[in-house]
């Protein structure tokens, strides 16, 4: 979707929706789970309209909007990072914790 | 000139594409046939056997390789101070040696394991003549699940008094982490040391130039730490692939009884007393399957089944007070899997006789050497039967397991007074010629089953004393225990069918006919298995039919027998078998161990014993290139990648000054 095409609301309606996650009425649910994929996108997507763009009305709201997601997303990296690395490392000694909370587990090593 | 050129191309341009057409053709013509290219790399090894992981409720042993196989250069290792090349001098780490059955010991093998990351697999040449003496089982077998514990006879325990299997070097129980397979001596081996000699040998001190012989060895084994891990992980479902990772050891034990029993009715019996005579069938080696237990395990239930045949007459025309229950245990060699299943079964009354029912046990262990003094005793026969001293413990053997649970009265019978006699206890040189089981060269494989060899001779002495033991202690009529004896003829055949080639016409008639494809030319495997469907079982199982049951016309009265259908011999002008129903009170019982019951995998008391699962197993040698040249080959298709992204991108920013100039001098030329 080219965003230079649109009109600045279409933009700015957009943005929130990638922000808040509400991409379909009954996604909202489901929006939540996956918000640091969405926020992704709207850092990388509106990083242009929000920052390189000259001025225009919706253009502060986008910026708050892009903001936002960038710092959620930086917490959700954090997050995850620790976890996995965590897990990783630790799994082998958790024995049976580590076996269940595992989806797979590689056969023949520890 | 450009256009005389093309003037000059285009006239000749018919016959050079004649040409070129004609010399395409011929090419693909000639090269029609399939040749893969792996074929012409690499050269499979078929006649490997692996090492494989074992695990129990703390450890594993066994060996392990990668998922994608480990690769090394092979080494002939010439002596003990020769593994200096593959552990520290050689340059072309990892080294995947290649050992002679002398150096196949533990202190090469435990230097190999310190320095693993240098060492990538290990194969071995197993020869046809064994060596003087090599046992890689433990020296203390089954030190933590017999009856000696720090609470029972703590001096006899953990083989304080005596260490049964001084031989033993242990490399059966050790884990490594590379993998180890045999070989046999005979092609396949030649070719593999001819590579050697070509690629890889130092010459004059300086290092081999590539390409060198190498070595792959895939053997990557799924189970890991311990049997309630594996356990575990065999039991998780929540994966979209659940899969098995280990199963525990085990098989059936073979039991039948002078007096049959109703199979139906378990627990104690009133006024009912037992003598259980009781032998182990099971055996192992350092490699997996390959078993062949002759001193071990064979000695001791043949002469059982020769003393079940020599009671069979006596017991129906005068049967004793008590009953006689011939006991062969599955999976001794593994913690007593088989008989603390019995013992178990019997203190939950799932078997039809219980602990107080039994009077006495007299077990067979190994007697090879039994028949070694000619004086004759007062029995008449060839050999004295000795008591050791007082101090001295039990060896390894079933009757531990029935003393852990209850004092009982019991015998265990060897041919060794303290250390075993046995040179090559639980290792794959326990075969026939272990037992001095020789025949004359000119006799045919018939000829030869019904040879009476001396071993056969001299096993048979020690049936017919098992036999009129069990009568006696089993409160039969004195005057008649003279008459008991054990036949020459049916041991020699049981010889030659359990040590030489187990498809022969006597076992072939004696085996049912779904189950005639188990006999092969060969011995059969000891090794107890985890597919519940061991040979030797089936074969002791008809067998104990055979010489202790009776064939009938198949009447259907109260079903106090198993009644097995048999091939039958074929008779001399005919081409059918003559198939009858034999009537025997023999039956199985599921050997596998009370842990798995119970769900106790971590147990101290029974047997824990799993085996890995594996995907594939198999071997394969061809020439590996430096790392050098393959890096150099790699780096050169990047450049090449790259330039021609620059080419391309420099022609397509150019185009209209190339293309249109080519144009120009066309158009000027008209």
């Amino acid at each position: 979707m080219n965003l230079e095409r649109l009109p600045n609301e279409e933009k700015l309606t957009l943005c929130r929706k990638y922000y808040l996650g509400k991409l379909q009425m009954y996604v909202c649910v489901w929006g939540f789970a996956f918000l640091p994929f969405l926020w992704l996108v709207n850092v990388v997507w509106f990083f242009k309209e929000a920052f390189v763009k000259p001025t225009y009305t919706e253009q502060l709201q986008i910026k708050t909007y892009v903001k936002r997601s960038g710092l959620g997303l930086l917490l959700w990296v954090a997050v995850l990072t620790t976890w996995i690395t965590i897990f990783q490392h630790f799994r082998a000694e958790w024995g049976e914790v580590g076996d269940y909370l595992s989806f797979t587990i590689p056969l023949g090593i520890p | 000139m450009c256009s005389n050129l093309v003037r000059c191309l285009g006239d000749g341009n018919t016959s050079l594409q004649k040409l070129a057409t004609s010399i395409v053709f011929f090419f693909c013509l000639s090269d029609v046939s399939c040749n893969s290219v792996e074929q012409k790399i690499y050269v499979e090894l078929n006649n490997t056997v692996p090492c494989v992981r074992l695990l129990n409720a703390t450890h594993q042993i066994g060996c392990q390789s990668s998922i994608s196989g480990d690769t090394g250069v092979i080494h002939v290792l010439e002596s003990e101070a020769d593994l200096e090349w593959p552990l520290s001098k050689g340059p072309n780490p990892p080294y995947m040696v290649l050992l002679e059955s002398s150096l196949f010991t533990r202190s090469i093998m435990m230097k190999m394991k310190n320095e693993s990351n240098r060492v990538a697999g290990v194969a071995v040449v197993v020869p046809n003549t064994s060596p003087p003496e090599f046992s890689p089982h433990t020296t203390c077998p089954n030190e933590n699940t017999g009856v000696y514990s720090d609470n029972y006879g703590p001096n006899l325990a953990h083989c304080n008094t005596t260490v049964w299997n001084p031989r033993g070097n242990g490399l059966s129980y050790e884990e490594f982490d590379f993998p180890v397979f045999s070989l046999k001596e005979d092609n396949e081996t030649e070719f593999i040391k001819q590579c050697y000699l070509d690629h890889n040998r130092a010459v004059n001190g300086s290092a081999p130039q590539y390409p060198l012989c190498a070595m792959q060895l895939f053997s990557h084994m799924h189970a890991v730490t311990n049997t309630p891990t594996c356990m575990r992980r065999n039991d998780i479902n929540f994966s979209i692939n659940p899969e098995m990772v280990c199963d525990p050891l085990g098989d059936y034990n073979v039991w039948g009884s002078i007096r049959p029993y109703n199979d139906t009715v378990f627990g104690h019996k009133e006024n009912e007393s037992v003598v259980i005579a009781a032998a182990r069938l099971d055996s192992r080696a350092f490699f997996w399957e390959v078993s062949t237990g002759a001193e071990g395990s064979v000695s001791g239930f043949v002469t059982l089944l020769a003393a079940a045949q020599a009671l069979r007459e006596v017991t129906h025309a005068a049967p004793p007070t008590r009953n006689i229950l011939f006991a062969f245990f599955q999976g001794e060699t593994f913690d007593y899997i088989g008989s603390s299943r019995m013992v178990y079964d019997m203190e939950n009354g799932k078997f039809v006789i219980d602990l107080d029912n039994i009077h006495s046990v007299l077990e067979i262990g190994q007697v090879k050497n039994l028949v070694n003094n000619l004086q004759s005793s007062t029995a008449g026969l060839g050999f004295l039967l000795v008591e050791p001293n007082v101090s001295q413990p039990l060896p390894p053997s079933s009757l531990q397991r029935f003393l852990r649970a209850q004092p009982i009265p019991g015998i265990v019978l060897a041919d060794h007074e303290s250390a075993f006699n046995n040179r090559y206890y639980e290792s794959f040189y326990d075969n026939a010629a272990n037992l001095n089981l020789t025949y004359p060269s000119d006799l045919s494989p018939e000829e030869q089953l019904e040879f009476v060899t001396d071993t056969a001779k001299s096993l048979t002495d020690v049936a017919t004393v098992v036999a009129r033991a069990l009568y006696k202690q089993a409160g039969g009529d004195e005057s008649l225990v003279n008459t008991i004896k054990a036949d020459p003829k049916i041991v020699t055949q049981m010889l030659y069918g359990f040590l030489v080639s187990s498809n022969n016409s006597w076992f072939q008639a004696v085996m049912a006919p779904e189950l005639k494809n188990i006999l092969k030319p060969s011995p059969p495997e000891y090794y107890v298995g985890v597919a519940m469907s061991s040979t030797p079982t089936r074969l002791v199982q008809y067998l104990l039919a055979n010489l202790t049951g009776a064939a009938t016309n198949l009447t259907q009265s109260q079903c106090m027998y198993s009644y097995l259908w048999v091939q039958g011999i074929v008779p001399p002008n005919s081409t059918e078998r003559d198939s009858f129903c034999v009537r025997a009170s023999v039956r199985l019982t599921k050997a596998v161990s009370p842990a798995f019951e119970l769900g106790e995998y971590a147990s101290k008391d029974y047997s824990t014993w799993t085996e890995s699962r594996w995907k594939f197993i198999k071997a394969r040698i061809f020439l590996v290139a430096s790392r050098d040249l393959e890096m150099l080959t790699l780096g050169v298709g990047v450049a090449v990648l790259f330039t021609s992204l620059l080419v391309t991108y420099f022609i397509s920013t150019k185009a209209d000054v190339l293309f249109s100039s080519t144009r120009e001098p066309a158009s000027a030329a008209y």
